[in-house]
């Protein structure tokens, strides 16, 4: 066991860690923000927006990442010149902004569906009682249909999460150095697989970990109503006879 | 500009349905072997074997929470290394790399054999124990038992997490590409990098993955509804 | 060119006392299904009525208008200072209402439902203040002490900090009523609030709305509770297949009913 060589390639990976996250974390958000609109717009049943949305959806979740991502970062560059009159030739030419649009794009097209189950599972009572109070529409979705229907969603979401950071492997292969990326360079070099993967392996499994208790924890704080009720009284009678 | 991939002379068309048709014997073949490690695996972790239970549940978390690329690497890579090695007692020079197919269903299998263990599972846990015990208390051997009550079931209670991880299979055996074999996803990039129409091609390439998904999806879909006979959901 | 239901400042029919809620000729179908076949009712403030009818009669669906949670096909309803006139354009098809002017509406009546429909990740005080903050916009401070009032007077002040999952179904929709009266509303609509409670707790729900009603609150009760139409009510409605049958004071109509349809109903439901 090479401790010393175990260390130097854990050293080299963890470079890459902020990479990963930050690849990861924004094509979350931003796919968060996504599916969310054309979930909301799902719910609102008007054809002519349904069917591209349902489009989109089938061919993002029906396809591999890895296309998406060629597609986006390759087949773009086919239309090098229509993007260069837009002014967006220059975004599109690093791989670090086709990896977030096609991470983000991916991302948000589970996203849709796995909002949309958490918008459906939101008891209708609940919306009349809302708007017989006289709230607007957009008060109805941001006090009663989104809080329910996300805390509906969050371990599905959670599970596409984890989904995104493995996702960002990918992204090695056009030539950004996050984990995976530099793993790939230290094999290719050294030819020591297992070691490297045992290495990149611990670090994704570890940061998976976190990510799973924040969320667990997440999931619990916004849990309450659905647990067994606190014992309110004893404690009451606890405090008043400590005075 | 889409008639590069029509079947006319120079086009590539049939070169690209060749690719698909590789896609698809190495998602099946990674799919059918990862149902008997999956298979193993589950019956390892419900089994009284502390051991066999905490191996199980370790390979299962791994090779879920590892991104699959990196398995695929250690494959080749490792894999490689030790057919050298092999190559080297029989005089045989420099790097063997190892077969890109058979490496891409092991891999496949390595990968979808961690997703199907839950599935197989979750499904056993959710057969109803008086229907075991019944098959007990009638002095049915525990083969057959398994071959007769249990099986069925499990198989019952497992096709919509198998068509889940098989759409999954299909998916990362593109990423066998990146090892040199040449399925749908290689040959795409081959035709991109040939005629530069990267559009054309990754395009013609997620239209064959999606209809292949759609196709197969649908199979599933009519397998899950024959399974569901006689029962009552909700 | 469709014609929107029109505002209008009338404040009522009746001369005598001032009209809080007036219904005339109301009509709804569900596709081919004619639910209310012109239903009208008039309620003075400080009025009970309760609304007696078989399932099917349209009793529901005819509160249900009131609050615009059903948009009726034609029809007038006047409740306060808001009117609206419903009709089918030359299309055949029914203007729906100005968004605005439906939220007005819902703001001065207060619906406490058959499911008590509380919102289920809101504790019981939250589920008080939200339509004061949100909708009317008054301060917390003063929502939070006026919700703890309402809370107390129900009986329930105990269980402020609780979730619904926690309460029983009585104690839920004594919280649902608490709900309804935080916003002020000029009438209190119910929605047979006690048909899916357990017989034990129907008690303790007619309680709090026998209270109200002898504070004089406006509020028209769909309801199966015979006794509580009978004693508490100033009068009663009696509706069978989309019209009203009969109504009246409720001693008439209970001892000495017109119809035969309402005494087959009576003598089913004792």
């Amino acid at each position: 066991m090479d401790i010393a060589f175990l260390a130097d390639v854990f050293r080299q990976l963890m470079k890459g860690a902020p990479l990963t996250l930050e690849l990861a974390g924004t094509s979350v958000a931003l796919g968060l923000v996504l599916a969310l609109i054309l979930a909301i717009t799902l719910q609102g049943g008007r054809p002519v927006l349904v069917w591209p949305i349902r489009g989109y959806v089938t061919a993002f979740r029906g396809t591999p990442l890895l296309v998406q991502i060629f597609l986006i970062y390759y087949g773009l560059g086919q239309f090098r010149s229509s993007l260069q009159t837009l002014g967006l030739w220059g975004l599109f030419r690093e791989p670090y902004w086709c990896a977030i649009l096609a991470l983000t794009l991916n991302t948000a097209a589970y996203g849709t569906e796995i909002i949309r189950g958490g918008l459906q599972s939101v008891p209708f009572g609940q919306i009349e009682a809302a708007r017989a109070c006289g709230m607007s529409r957009s008060l109805v979705y941001r006090r009663v249909i989104l809080p329910i229907a996300l805390r509906q969603a969050l371990p599905a979401y959670g599970n596409e999460i984890i989904l995104m950071i493995k996702g960002t492997s990918l992204t090695s292969i056009v030539t950004l150095l996050e984990i995976t990326g530099i793993a790939q360079q230290i094999i290719s070099q050294t030819y020591r697989a297992v070691e490297v993967f045992a290495c990149a392996g611990a670090i994704y499994l570890a940061m998976n970990f976190i990510i799973t208790h924040l969320l667990g924890a997440l999931e619990h704080r916004l849990s309450a109503h659905l647990r067994a009720a606190p014992e309110f009284e004893s404690s009451v009678a606890v405090e008043g006879g400590l005075h | 500009m889409f008639d590069l991939v029509g079947f006319g002379v120079g086009g590539w068309g049939a070169a690209l349905l060749k690719a698909a048709l590789t896609t698809f014997a190495l998602s099946v073949a990674g799919f059918l072997s990862g149902a008997a490690l999956g298979a193993l695996a589950a019956f390892a972790r419900l089994s009284g074997d502390r051991f066999a239970r905490g191996a199980a549940f370790a390979y299962s978390a791994l090779f879920r929470g590892v991104p699959d690329l990196l398995t695929i690497y250690l494959l080749y890579f490792g894999g490689s290394v030790g057919l050298t090695v092999i190559g080297g007692w029989f005089g045989a020079q420099g790097f063997v790399g190892l077969p890109a197919f058979a490496t891409g269903v092991v891999a496949l299998a390595v990968i979808s054999g961690a997703y199907q263990a839950e599935v197989y599972r979750g499904a056993f846990l959710a057969i109803h124990r008086g229907e075991l015990d019944a098959a007990r208390a009638y002095a049915m051997s525990g083969l057959t038992m398994l071959r007769r009550i249990v099986a069925p079931q499990v198989l019952r209670y497992a096709i919509p997490g198998l068509g889940n991880v098989w759409q999954l299979v299909l998916k990362d055996s593109a990423l066998v590409s990146v090892i040199g074999l040449v399925e749908l996803m290689r040959e795409a990039q081959v035709g991109a990098g040939s005629t530069r129409e990267p559009f054309v091609f990754f395009c013609s390439a997620a239209a064959l993955y999606l209809a292949i998904a759609m196709i197969t999806g649908s199979l599933f879909r009519h397998v899950e509804r024959r399974s569901l006979r006689g029962v009552r959901t909700a | 060119m469709t014609e929107a239901p029109t505002i209008d400042r009338d404040t009522g029919v009746n001369g005598a006392g001032r009209a809080a809620v007036v219904v005339q000729d109301l009509h709804k179908s569900y596709g081919a299904l004619e639910v209310l076949k012109g239903v009208s009712l008039q309620a003075r403030q400080g009025d009970v009525v309760s609304i007696l009818g078989s399932s099917g009669s349209g009793k529901s669906t005819m509160l249900r208008c009131l609050n615009l949670l059903e948009t009726p096909d034609s029809g007038v309803i006047a409740i306060g200072d808001e009117t609206l006139r419903f009709a089918k354009n030359r299309s055949g098809r029914v203007a729906l209402p100005d968004r605005r002017q439906v939220e007005r509406l819902r703001r001065s009546t207060g619906m406490v439902f058959q499911s008590f429909n509380l919102w289920s990740h809101m504790t019981i005080l939250e589920n008080v203040i939200e339509a004061p903050i949100h909708v009317l916009k008054r301060p917390r401070a003063e929502c939070i002490a006026e919700a703890e009032a309402l809370l107390a007077k129900v009986g329930i002040a105990d269980r402020r900090h609780h979730y619904p999952a926690h309460l029983s179904g009585g104690q839920q929709q004594r919280a649902a009523i608490a709900r309804a009266l935080a916003m002020q509303p000029k009438v209190l609509l119910f929605d047979e609030p006690t048909s899916s409670l357990d017989p034990e707790l129907v008690g303790e729900v007619l309680r709090v709305m026998r209270s109200l009603a002898e504070e004089g609150r406006t509020m028209l009760v769909v309801t199966h509770e015979m006794a509580f139409a009978r004693d508490v009510s100033s009068h009663v409605l009696f509706l069978h297949q989309g019209k009203v049958d009969e109504e009246g004071a409720p001693v008439e109509v209970f001892r000495n009913p017109k119809s035969t349809r309402l005494r087959q109903f009576l003598s089913t439901t004792r």
